[in-house]
């Protein structure tokens, strides 16, 4: 930190709190000294804090990417390859490396073939099936569960059938064999068209793509014979790890445990070759089972996952925020190995990596071993996104009717992190709706009685690139999302009118300060904000400047970032308005 | 003068090096076994203080100068198994509302703001077996943040408008509690596992929640809250002797709690249920099984601990390497032991799997369970248990709050301070026999109960194979209606209301004009399974005599009410109505729909706020003012007729309090009377049976001999 911005710190603080201004330049000052960095040849970006009182350590990697790096088509990659960095490496996680990597060739050459009969053959065989349908319509209606099961019985079968011109229905077998008859069930001519469109059509089709399907299954299975499952975590596991876990945003991915202080050397070698050395098995597995599952439990089974992931594509039009970081279920479908291999080179390189470690360790250690496990990974120019979110202009508003509960999210686009204006936002936000003194709180909430939460942020989905201020509301019973919105516009409006008090600023400073102090509490507290704000502003020393920020904040920067702001044509607003169950 | 009971600076805990080679066969080291891993640094115990003070209070604490913060928390006695089972919620309500409502010196607004402008965070709640109350803020506000902190946890005033906020907040969440598939399977998943009724799994309803008082929260406040339910843990940027001190001062002449602790609810081993929520706008299904576990003192805790590890604790178990990447069946799966400090705990497995594998899943847990109990664990699989068990031990010591608060819990339900040592050694030397041996005493695959909630006519199998399968409703019950205060307009709009309703009925003249009426209908109920009809013959002349006979399958009965005189005819004999029920019988007259018609004068209707009735929308007329009771007439806003009538009741199989409805499903036109026809009898909400009025009479002639005794 540069002794001049040093000195404004201690002077802001000074002037407005002396008591809490000796107190802390006591404190976070000299620990700000303690903290040490290197860089390695290849940009791995190092941060290390020593603390010897209890003989662990805590660690963050930030990677700096997230899903916001991803285009179109490879939706929801980030957050795969994150899983992806539990599998293992050349040396963990698999029994025969050499014949593993043909088995995974061969499932790769599967998923292709597969992935063509996808695209070109359900296309093929919807058409037909429409078909199909308008013939089985012209079924009398007193016909239709007759039908119906001979339907059944043709899928049962699931071999090859015919139906001959009296309406009897038949296995064939190989030429030259008779053909069995199964069951007589008398069928009318619109029937027996029915059945031999069907047959001649559309089951060829349904039988190549089972086919491909199969083939497919069967290599995914032929490649797991070479997996040790979950060797990776289970190494961290058995050697005392705690909290293993790792998390994805549109911004950055991160990975973290904690480890007994006498494994240092074990964690740089598991964490320096996973990023180094990572063998993408059970990629497909891993995509069609828990990525799938993790969809639908986020977005599909849940109605405000679902309204918030269109919500994000309606605010977003153009930068990387457009889409959730969970991804397109038809580009989870179609993201292939060499997809992810390519853009874990793109991305996963020293440029766009920082590692805080905290605890008991000597820094000595870290770079002896950091040099050693880190130095394979590629060097690389930091990962950005060009696309500029442009100015919204118009206002936007949906309405997903549902039979859920009545929701109201509200979003205005802010510039980012990096912004002059940043921490104008965060007071904006803060007291618009933090906390139970804040305005919509006290509006919604305490008066009026009308929402059982209220709230604002700053920072949605990510602060990375130019962001969004959140507000939601969550109606009590028997109220909807329209009976909350013309309160939060009124209480909105307001700071636009008349800005905020200089009491309400105050306060906002004083719990900056003590969040801040919170904030550097335990070891993984520290190493999560050493790593985020090395990741986001380039240098971990802004995690101390943060208050000062804050500090200089004054009223008329919050009437004008307000007034620039919270004007109609910047807002896109998203209502659940609950449908009543059809039963 | 307080007990002062110094463990001064206890220097060096005695704990387990973890030492373990990291491997002893070594045949071909795997490279990450040739790193070396040096003896962990000593685990120093932070040193701490543990103080009683003479009201009864307990207080551990530890400095810590690091940072100018103090924080403390405070564990209470208190939770939602103490709360009445009509009033579910008031323990929860009490605890926030402590907070939110604040005292008299200190309201709960008053409060938000100074907390907010210091940066300091003080919070109370009650849970479910524990109370408890949080303070943090910086050094120079410790003594302010003590003072509020004790006036909160000793003079609350609970409020109504902040009552109201709190009910207000219950009910959305009620409203809201069939949203997520895993909370539903969690709180009827517990109603299985204990039983409805227990303690630790009832829940709250719109009605437990409007039953709760400002009088209920003061009385629940007194009963439980004093210096001898409390244990403090005080950690941060003090001098301990200052902070006693200043405990002390603060909450000096604080009277102990009112009521004695009871002793926990008992836990049954009940046998296995098969339970599914169908919801078919699900994709996919959350299962949960589970059954009674065992106290962390029975002798078999390390071992299921152990056992629990290798099942699904974990990151590398059987179930998640089993059941989620080798049969690639679900996303999430795992098992808990089934141990407890204070109650035993619950085995559980639990699995989040698409719709069409939710059996085989279900089986597969199963099946890998049962594994556990047939065969011995592999050696390799006890060892990494193990290491990773005693590996991680040094997290139980990593934070001072984390160490000062399972002191508190060892203390509160008895168990020695060494505790953990003793458990790492079980660990340590356990074989694979004894976690087999425990693993057959605890866990009882056949006895789990399952829960499961998804898109039932989606799976692969309809569960039979489990057990008989119960399907279980999740409809919320609907709320009473709230009456609020009548107002003239409100009063006059009832009135109005009801009297377009009796127009609707035939008029006003028609039913002035009743001389005589007789009556008959016949209603079919479902009752323990028998399908039973009854029939009700009335025949009554006005203004105040009335002879009903009842058919059912066991007899007949009647009861007659002639002026002030009533008595009940059954094969038993005849039997004089007196007190209440003369006077129940006499309301009745005057309180049906015809008497209400024929002197609605005398009732007080009040108009309420429309709303829509199975979709039909409806004008609610509160009718009351004759007799103790009141009804509350739903009318259909398009024809002014009576399309429900609500009302309170007593449940015929149970006699307790119900809330009855009576819906009209078809009308009849008899002599210029427009009256149900067909109607539809519930009980809170469940359907009791449907009645069918067969025959309705206008001033037919009535046989005075059937009011002669």
């Amino acid at each position: 930190m540069p002794a001049t911005k040093r000195l404004l710190l201690i002077c802001v603080l000074a002037v407005t709190s002396l008591a809490a201004a000796g107190a802390l330049a006591g404190t976070y000052l000299d620990l700000e000294d303690q903290i040490q960095e290197f860089t390695l040849d290849n940009g791995v970006h190092f941060i290390v804090l020593e603390k010897h009182d209890v003989p662990v350590f805590s660690f963050r990697t930030y990677v700096n990417v997230g899903s916001a790096n991803e285009i179109r088509g490879i939706t929801g990659l980030a957050h795969i390859l994150e899983h992806m960095a539990f599998k293992g490496t050349s040396e963990i996680g698999g029994s025969d490396l050499k014949n593993e990597l043909k088995a995974m060739a061969a499932e790769d050459l599967a998923f292709e073939d597969f992935k063509k009969a996808r695209l070109e053959l359900i296309p093929r065989i919807e058409k037909l099936q429409s078909k199909y349908d308008r013939l089985v319509g012209g079924i009398p209606a007193d016909r239709r569960d007759s039908y119906g099961e001979v339907e059944a019985k043709i899928h049962d079968l699931g071999s090859d059938i015919a139906v001959d011109p009296s309406g009897k229905l038949t296995i064939t077998h190989a030429p030259g064999m008779e053909n069995e008859e199964v069951e007589n069930f008398d069928l009318s001519g619109e029937e027996i068209a029915a059945v031999d469109f069907y047959v001649d059509e559309i089951r060829p089709l349904e039988q190549e793509f089972a086919e491909k399907e199969q083939e497919f299954e069967d290599a995914k299975d032929a490649a797991r014979e070479f997996v040790v499952t979950n060797e990776f975590g289970q190494i961290i596991e058995e050697n005392g790890g705690h909290g293993l876990n790792a998390s994805t945003s549109s911004d950055v991915t991160r990975y973290h445990y904690d480890f007994p202080s006498n494994r240092l050397e074990l964690w740089a070698y598991l964490e320096g070759s996973r990023m180094a050395d990572p063998v993408l098995r059970e990629f497909y597995t891993e995509k069609d089972g828990p990525v799938t599952e993790e969809r639908r439990m986020r977005t599909d089974n849940n109605p405000i996952g679902r309204l918030i992931e269109i919500f994000q594509n309606q605010m977003f039009m153009a930068n990387g925020y457009h889409h959730s970081t969970i991804g397109y279920m038809s580009d989870i479908n179609n993201i292939s190995r060499a997809d992810c291999a390519e853009f874990f080179k793109n991305h996963y390189h020293g440029g766009n990596m920082t590692v805080a470690v905290v605890g008991d360790v000597k820094l000595n250690d870290v770079k002896k071993y950091a040099q050693k496990y880190f130095s394979a990974i590629p060097a690389g120019k930091p990962s950005v996104v060009e696309t500029f979110e442009p100015e919204q202009l118009v206002e936007k508003r949906m309405v997903m009717k549902d039979p859920s509960q009545p929701l109201y999210i509200a979003g205005y686009h802010i510039k980012n992190v990096n912004h002059p204006d940043w921490p104008v936002y965060q007071v904006i936000s803060d007291v618009l709706g933090q906390g139970r003194t804040s305005r919509l709180h006290k509006r919604l909430v305490k008066e009026d009685k009308l929402a059982v939460t209220a709230a604002c942020f700053s920072g949605y989905p990510g602060i990375k690139y130019q962001s969004g201020m959140l507000v939601f509301a969550v109606p009590v019973k028997g109220k909807t999302g329209y009976d909350l919105e013309g309160v939060v516009n009124e209480e909105i409006q307001k700071i636009v009118d008349e800005g905020i008090t200089a009491a309400e600023l105050e306060a906002v400073k004083q719990r900056t300060r003590a969040d801040f102090i919170r904030g550097l509490r335990g070891n993984g507290g520290m190493a999560e904000q050493l790593a985020f704000y090395q990741t986001y502003t380039k240098d971990w020393r802004n995690l101390f400047g943060e208050v000062e920020e804050i500090e200089a904040v004054t009223l008329d920067d919050v009437k004008r970032v307000a007034a620039e702001i919270f004007v109609p044509g910047n807002r896109t607003t998203a209502i659940i308005e609950t449908e009543e169950d059809a039963s | 003068m307080r007990k002062l009971n110094r463990i001064q600076a206890v220097g060096l805990l005695v704990l387990l090096l973890v030492t373990f080679a990291l491997s002893t066969t070594a045949l071909a080291k795997k490279p990450w076994e040739k790193i070396k891993v040096p003896e962990l640094n000593e685990i120093k115990m932070p040193s701490y203080e543990r103080v009683e003070l003479d009201n009864g209070m307990i207080i551990y604490l530890a400095e810590d100068h690091e940072f100018p913060v103090v924080d403390l928390s405070a564990t209470i006695d208190v939770g939602s198994i103490y709360e009445p089972a009509d009033k579910v919620g008031l323990a929860a309500m009490t605890g926030e509302v402590m907070r939110s409502g604040g005292t008299e010196k200190n309201g709960g607004d008053a409060l938000d703001e100074l907390l907010e402008s210091r940066g300091m965070r003080l919070e109370t709640f009650i849970g479910q077996t524990d109370g408890g109350a949080f303070l943090s803020c910086m050094k120079e506000d410790t003594r302010m943040g003590m003072e509020l902190l004790a006036d909160i946890l000793r003079n609350p005033v609970f409020p109504e408008d902040k009552i109201k906020l709190a009910k207000e907040q219950q009910k959305a969440a009620i409203s809201r509690r069939n949203d997520d598939p895993m909370t539903i399977a969690q709180r009827e998943g517990m109603k299985a596992v204990f039983g409805p009724e227990h303690p630790m799994a009832r829940h709250t309803e719109y009605a437990t929640i409007a039953a709760v008082t400002q009088q209920d929260m003061l009385d629940f406040h007194k009963q439980w809250f004093g210096p001898d339910r409390m244990y403090l843990v005080v950690i941060g940027d003090f001098d301990s002797k200052e902070m006693v001190q200043l405990i002390e001062e603060t909450f000096a002449g604080w009277a102990p709690a009112a009521a004695e602790l009871p002793a926990d609810p008992e836990i049954l081993d009940l046998p296995r249920t098969v339970n599914i929520v169908d919801k078919d706008d699900l994709t996919q299904s959350t299962v949960l099984m589970g059954h009674k576990g065992i106290r962390a003192d029975s002798p078999y805790y390390a071992g299921v601990l152990v056992a629990n590890r290798i099942l699904g604790g974990g990151f590398s178990t059987r179930l998640f390497n089993e059941i989620r990447s080798r049969q690639g069946l679900a996303y999430s799966v795992g098992s808990a032991p089934g141990t407890g400090f204070r109650f035993p705990g619950l085995f559980m497995a639990f699995t989040m799997t698409k719709s069409g594998s939710t059996e085989k899943a279900t089986d597969a847990i199963l099946v890998e369970i049962q594994k556990m109990l047939d065969e011995d664990v592999t050696d390799e699989e006890l060892e990494r248990a193990k290491d990773g068990i005693l590996n991680s031990e040094v997290f139980n010591f990593d934070s001072k709050r984390e160490i000062l608060n399972r002191m508190v819990m060892f203390e509160r339900y008895g168990y020695p301070v060494d505790f953990l040592n003793k458990y790492q050694e079980s660990v340590k030397n356990m074989t694979k026999a004894q976690v087999r041996e425990a693993v057959n005493a605890v866990w009882k695959p056949e006895q789990m109960t399952i829960f499961a909630v998804g898109n039932y006519g989606e799976w692969d199998g309809d569960f039979s194979k489990f057990g008989p399968v119960t399907m279980v409703d999740i409809t919320i019950p609907e709320p009473a209606l709230e009456i609020p205060d009548a107002t003239p307009a409100s009063l006059e709009a009832g009135k109005n209301l009801m009297v377009a309703c009796r127009e609707a009925a035939g008029g006003a003249k028609k039913f002035a004009g009743l001389k005589t009426l007789f009556e008959k209908s016949e209603l079919a109920a479902t009752i323990q399974g028998m399908d039973l009809t009854f029939t009700t013959e009335k025949s009554v002349v006005y203004p105040d005599k009335v002879h009903t006979l009842v058919k059912t399958p066991f007899g007949n009965q009647s009861m007659v009410l002639v002026g002030d005189k009533g008595w009940a005819v059954s094969p038993m004999g005849n039997k004089d109505l007196e007190g209440e029920a003369l006077s129940a019988a006499q309301d009745e007259l005057k309180t049906d729909t015809v008497g209400v018609f024929r002197n609605l004068d005398d009732f007080q209707c009040q108009a309420l706020e429309p709303t829509k009735v199975d979709g039909v929308l409806c004008n609610p007329v509160h009718v009351s003012g004759v007799g103790d009771d009141y009804q509350i007439f739903f009318l259909d806003a398009a024809t002014n007729n009576v399309h429900m009538i609500q009302s309170p009741g007593q449940s015929p199989m149970t006699g307790a309090p119900v809330t009855q409805k009576v819906f009209v499903d078809e009308y009849q036109d008899v002599d210029g009377f427009h009256m149900p026809k067909v109607i539809r009898l519930l009980y809170d909400d469940e359907l009791f049976g449907t009645g069918t009025i067969v025959e309705f009479k206008a001033n037919p002639k009535v046989d005075q001999a059937l009011f002669q005794k």
